[in-house]
């Protein structure tokens, strides 16, 4: 078979409306759609940080040192060194989102990629795959990122590094669970009776029909993510002070949590609203992908 | 349901072709046995005789019904014709070809297709109509305009307006219009033999005989062939010509249908055709023909299989496994040794110069 036909098969042949009908329901749904605002915000935020950021998110004025919200010029108060929050807040969302994002992006393809082929073809290869896998599942996450980022050393990349290899085992759990669930229904019997290559069918009659799932888990774990690169950084294994990052924020004001409550909360609130704006997406994006909806 | 007759006579040709031309598909000692693993290492704790050592032969153009209670191997059957499972044993043997020496899978799949019994979940619920049949053709190297146009064709040649059901969605259709997709993607490869695997089961009664009335003009202007399993014997009896009766993983009877249900041989045959639920309120069965439910196929009963459910059971059933033998009628057989003389059977003629 030629590749040609593989190509249009796999895009077009998914029905030229498929993608389109998503994006279409997706467009409908008022949550969803608020969901992806908040992420765009924060998108536009990190990259446009240093024109929006109305102070140096690094210099720090001792004498007003946690100063609550809403005092005159500093909006969001200061922090524990004296350090302006909105810009802190502002500046962080570029290493968060790095942080949270990055990882499970990767982790979702490679997870998937494990788990899909686990399911579709079973049997030895299904035993030694989910098995490996199952090593690393045994660790708490906690604890696997911190031994990996303490064996690599410390730094950005290790603590991505670490964090990938972390959620591709919960990724490729789920993705092979659905798998299998999906290879044992007729349609993709008829599919092996017309001849088609495991591949083929993979692509045109598989995928499909699990992404959405493994998708929605996989956006669950951007919150997931930014606890535990905060957790790394919070150990020196991650994003070191005085760089912004969320988690770290919220790590080193929380011995300012009796003192300036609301301040100290601040990154978490961001977090909060980070995560689940990501879920809200995600839900809305898998009954989108539900084309009896 | 039209005249049960009409379907027959729309293969006027199968009986003498069976003689003559040789059969378009044999199936020799096919024998599918599934391991039961279990325990901490998957150890093998038996195994299931799904299909024990199977012979039919299947001749151009007619139609053979499968039929049997759940679970006497019907579907592994199915399934083991199209190369979806492969078998432990036996040959599959297609136009003089045999599967795996001069047969290839892929030749196999392109003519022998199957129709399965769940219309929702044959199909891809992400695939539109015209897009789940042309995917075969497509894999098979077809470009996709002229596999698209093909799928539009063959949607209206099941009689599904192109128009309104090429671009729809399976959960958009209802169970009759399901299976006829499922038909055009069986045809889309020009099949010789198409597998019904509980093709109409499903579906109720009057779409039933819509979707039946539909085989059987398919079949005869395509020239089909078709092997039709099903556990109702009404529908059975008006889509075939030939009927294979089915026990717990073996050939119990075959023969052509009209001998066949007029005087089954078999004892379990006899209890089969018994159980029809009769439209004449003085003949209905007041007994159960049979009692229980068929043995486990893991622990077969030794000799006869059905001996331990048989009430014309001797002896000899119990040791003595039965081959299928010839009976009088021309082309049915069955596999009980009532019927093979000299097996020792009380009820058995004593034994002849040569059988006939």
């Amino acid at each position: 078979m030629s590749s040609a036909s593989f190509e249009t098969i796999a895009t077009e042949g998914t029905s030229p409306g498929y993608w389109s009908g998503v994006l279409r329901r997706l467009g409908r749904d008022p949550v969803a759609m608020f969901a992806l605002l908040v992420i765009l915000a924060m998108v536009l935020m990190a990259v446009f940080a240093p024109l929006i950021g109305p102070a140096d998110p690094y210099r720090g004025q001792m004498l007003r040192r946690l100063r609550p919200i809403g005092t005159p010029g500093f909006p969001l108060g200061t922090d524990e060194l004296g350090r302006d929050m909105l810009t802190r807040l502002i500046y962080g969302a570029r290493l968060s989102l790095l942080m949270g994002v990055t990882p499970v992006f990767i982790a979702f393809f490679i997870g998937s990629a494990i788990g899909i082929t686990a399911g579709y073809l079973g049997g030895k290869v299904n035993t030694v795959l989910m098995r490996t896998v199952d090593v690393f599942f045994a660790f708490p996450s906690v604890l696997l990122a911190i031994a990996l980022s303490g064996a690599l050393g410390a730094g950005i990349f290790n603590g991505l590094l670490s964090l990938t290899i972390v959620f591709i085992p919960p990724i490729a759990r789920i993705a092979e669970s659905v798998t299998t669930a999906v290879r044992k229904i007729e349609y993709v019997e008829a599919a092996r009776a017309s001849g088609a290559s495991a591949l083929t069918i993979v692509r045109v009659h598989v995928l499909g029909n699990v992404i959405g799932p493994i998708f929605v888990y996989a956006t669950g774990l951007i919150s997931v993510s930014l606890i535990l690169a905060s957790g790394l950084s919070f150990l020196g294994l991650g994003v070191k002070p005085p760089e912004p990052e969320w988690g770290l924020m919220l790590n080193t004001l929380r011995n300012a949590i009796y003192v300036q409550p609301w301040v100290a909360a601040l990154p978490g609130a961001m977090i909060f609203i980070t995560s689940i704006s990501f879920n809200l997406l995600s839900d809305g994006l898998r009954s989108a992908m539900d084309l009896k909806s | 349901m039209s005249a049960p007759t009409s379907a027959r006579t729309l293969s006027p040709a199968a009986d003498a072709s069976a003689l003559t031309a040789g059969p378009l598909l044999s199936i020799n000692g096919l024998t599918k046995h599934f391991p039961l693993k279990g325990g901490l290492f998957g150890q093998s704790r038996g195994v299931v005789r799904a299909v024990d050592g199977i012979n039919f032969d299947v001749a151009e153009g007619e139609t053979l019904g499968i039929v049997g209670e759940s679970g006497c191997g019907k579907s592994t059957t199915a399934r083991l014709l199209v190369d979806l499972i492969s078998p432990d044993s036996g040959s599959v043997i297609l136009g003089g070809r045999t599967l795996g020496v001069d047969l290839t899978v892929r030749d196999l799949r392109r003519q022998v297709q199957m129709v399965f019994q769940d219309s929702y979940a044959s199909l891809n619920p992400r695939l539109t109509m015209q897009d789940a049949i042309a995917f075969g053709p497509m894999v098979n190297g077809m470009a996709r305009d002229k596999a698209v146009a093909l799928a539009r064709d063959l949607l209206a040649r099941v009689g599904l307006d192109p128009g309104r059901f090429a671009g729809r969605y399976p959960h958009e259709l209802s169970g009759g219009q399901r299976q006829r997709v499922n038909i055009a993607r069986a045809l889309a490869f020009s099949p010789k033999i198409v597998v019904l695997d509980e093709a109409v089961s499903a579906l109720d009664k009057s779409v039933e005989a819509q979707v039946l009335n539909l085989l059987a003009d398919l079949k005869a202007e395509l020239g089909l062939t078709y092997i039709f399993i099903s556990h109702d014997l009404n529908v059975v009896r008006y889509m075939s010509d030939r009927v294979m009766v089915m026990y717990l993983g073996q050939v119990a009877e075959i023969g052509p249908v009209d001998a066949l249900y007029a005087a089954p041989a078999h004892p379990y045959s006899q209890a089969l055709l018994a159980a029809m639920p009769s439209m004449d309120p003085d003949r209905r069965t007041m007994e159960a023909p049979l009692a229980g439910d068929p043995p486990n196929p893991i622990n077969p009963p030794s000799g006869c299989r059905f001996h331990t459910r048989c009430r014309q059971a001797d002896g000899v059933c119990s040791v003595t496994v039965p081959v299928l033998h010839a009976l009088p009628q021309k082309g049915h057989l069955a596999s009980c040794h009532l019927h093979i003389p000299g097996s020792g059977h009380t009820g058995a003629a004593p034994r002849r110069e040569l059988a006939p």
